[in-house]
């Protein structure tokens, strides 16, 4: 198999995906970091936003790409509901009390999808797309899109982190909690805008996971353990870090199938988390909470 | 002369247990008042009860003519009360420069006189301004917390144990610090450990033993007290 091929059929596809895991591990390695929990409806609240994005197509008329900015901002507002409904009033009992929570929420919202959107598969349009050719290396605008649309994510959330007053409060909250109180930050807003810049994410992932394969109810819960995977990989409170970490999964993910039947695909992640717990707990990039 | 903090006969702890049995403290204004006492005291408890982190199950605490008893921690610093902890008191992460963004987190407008007051007294903050706070001496973090503190410009400062872990050369810093900040018109509550030197270098001062008032008087006179250097220095 020559090197073109090696690129076009296992690295593109691991590029795009792991930009996709990347767009949930932040999500994740944020929660970790300001609210310290394992979020398992994170997935599922994927594919809520993949699904939202779906009702503005159906409904609307209008192209994913104009859905995707909808359906975060949808699933932002519903994340910050959540979280008001349910996790608020566990935030004073054991993190374990919340996590479990998080199960609960998974499969609600994963129920309420299935309730309104049914069972079986979906996509945003119909037909196949052709990829275009560029020197031999064949892309989908679709593809093009995904990668980019995380760098620019990505990018915003950090420049928002660093430079923005309320991107401070919502580090010194994640740095030293009792000390940010003191210095009167209101934890309850860091908390709020957490899970808007959190759902707003998840919803990217979900879009881009339903425009690159397809539409379903379980998608989000089968991509919760690579993203999970991503952000210990890189570090858990580290951005930059969950994007690296996703990326690597990704593309281990795609690699793995040139060794292995496609089935052991999804097991990858799993051993790549496994050894990094072994070997280097922290992450590549040195982890601040855990 | 009007009193910036009246503590009165202040009963809480944390949970149920009360470990202040009536406290009662004050401070004038521009003032610098020391708190001091055996291990297991209450000083830092009794700071903290000012501040709000614990449960005051009764007496008054007034501010500058405010009610702040039962208040939550952010508005006490509304109220102009900052509170330097003795441990994790900076934010590791961030640089110093922003350290003192944090401490000015609920002010608008205009800054820049207040970072050009909190570096004149710290110059060794505006050499190291990009450096992560966390990678700073002991003595150099002390500094970014109390500097964090001021960017609010408090009526009332408290600090606990600031000298904690210090070298004598850091130790004389900070309290000359302490000194140039009352001269800016802010009273200082400070509890110590080293009582010796805080009695010597404070206003007045508290002597505190199982979560109640024992002696109080100005430094000099609790310094000469029998009963008090007993307390400390072993007779």
């Amino acid at each position: 198999m020559g090197a073109l091929e090696i690129v076009n059929f296992y690295l593109v596809p691991g590029i795009v995906v792991g930009s996709i895991y990347a767009l949930g591990a932040v999500g994740i390695t944020l929660v970790f970091a300001i609210l310290r929990y394992a979020h398992l409806a994170h997935g599922d609240l994927a594919t809520l936003g993949a699904f939202l994005a779906l009702g503005a197509v159906t409904i609307l008329g209008v192209s994913p790409y104009v859905a995707l900015p909808i359906a975060m901002l949808l699933t932002a507002v519903i994340s910050v509901g959540i979280d008001k409904t349910f996790y608020a009033y566990l935030r004073e009992r054991p993190k374990i009390v919340t996590v479990m929570a998080s199960l609960g929420v998974a499969l609600m919202v994963r129920s309420l999808v299935q309730v309104v959107w049914g069972v079986d598969s979906e996509t945003y349009s119909r037909g196949i797309v052709r990829p275009e050719n560029w020197f031999g290396i064949r892309l989908r605008d679709r593809e093009i899109v995904t990668v980019l649309a995380m760098v620019a994510l990505v990018l915003a959330l950090q420049v928002f982190l660093k430079r923005s007053k309320w991107g401070k409060a919502m580090r010194a909250m994640s740095d030293n909690p009792d000390l940010a109180l003191l210095s009167g930050v209101d934890n309850r807003k860091v908390v709020t805008l957490t899970w808007l810049i959190v759902g707003g994410l998840c919803a990217a992932a979900g879009v881009f996971l339903g425009l690159n394969y397809e539409l379903k109810a379980m998608m989000g819960w089968t991509m919760l353990l690579p993203m999970f995977a991503a952000a210990i990989l890189g570090g858990v409170g580290r951005i930059e870090g969950a994007v690296l970490g996703g990326l690597i999964v990704g593309i281990a993910e795609e690699m793995s199938t040139l060794f292995l039947p496609t089935e052991y695909k999804a097991a990858t992640a799993f051993a790549i988390l496994l050894l990094m717990l072994l070997v280097r707990p922290t992450g590549l990039l040195k982890g601040k909470v855990l | 002369m009007s009193d910036m903090l009246e503590m009165r006969q202040v009963v809480g702890g944390y949970g149920e247990a009360d470990i202040l049995q009536g406290v009662s403290l004050r401070a004038g204004q521009a003032e610098i008042v020391a708190i001091v006492g055996p291990n297991g005291a209450g000083k830092s408890t009794a700071m903290k009860a000012i501040f709000g982190l614990l449960n005051v199950r009764g007496g008054t605490i007034v501010v500058d003519g405010r009610d702040i008893t039962g208040l939550e921690p952010n508005r006490i610093v509304e109220a102009g009360v900052c509170y330097v902890p003795q441990v994790d008191n900076v934010f590791r992460e961030m640089t110093v420069h922003e350290n003192l963004e944090m401490g000015a987190f609920l002010r608008s407008g205009d800054l820049s006189a207040a970072y050009e007051r909190v570096y004149g007294l710290f110059p060794d903050l505006k050499e190291r301004r990009r450096a992560l706070a966390g990678n700073l001496s002991g003595g150099q973090r002390q500094m970014v917390a109390m500097g964090r503190a001021l960017m609010l410009e408090p009526k009332l400062l408290l600090l606990d144990e600031p000298t904690a872990g210090l070298s004598p050369r850091y130790m004389e810093q900070i309290f000359q610090i302490c000194r140039d900040v009352r001269d800016t018109d802010v009273t200082i509550l400070l509890v110590e450990q080293h009582a010796k030197q805080a009695l010597a270098f404070a206003d007045r001062g508290y002597v505190l033993a199982s979560g109640a008032n024992r002696h109080e008087g100005t430094g000099a006179e609790l310094l000469a007290d029998r009963e008090v250097a007993a307390m400390f220095l072993g007779g």
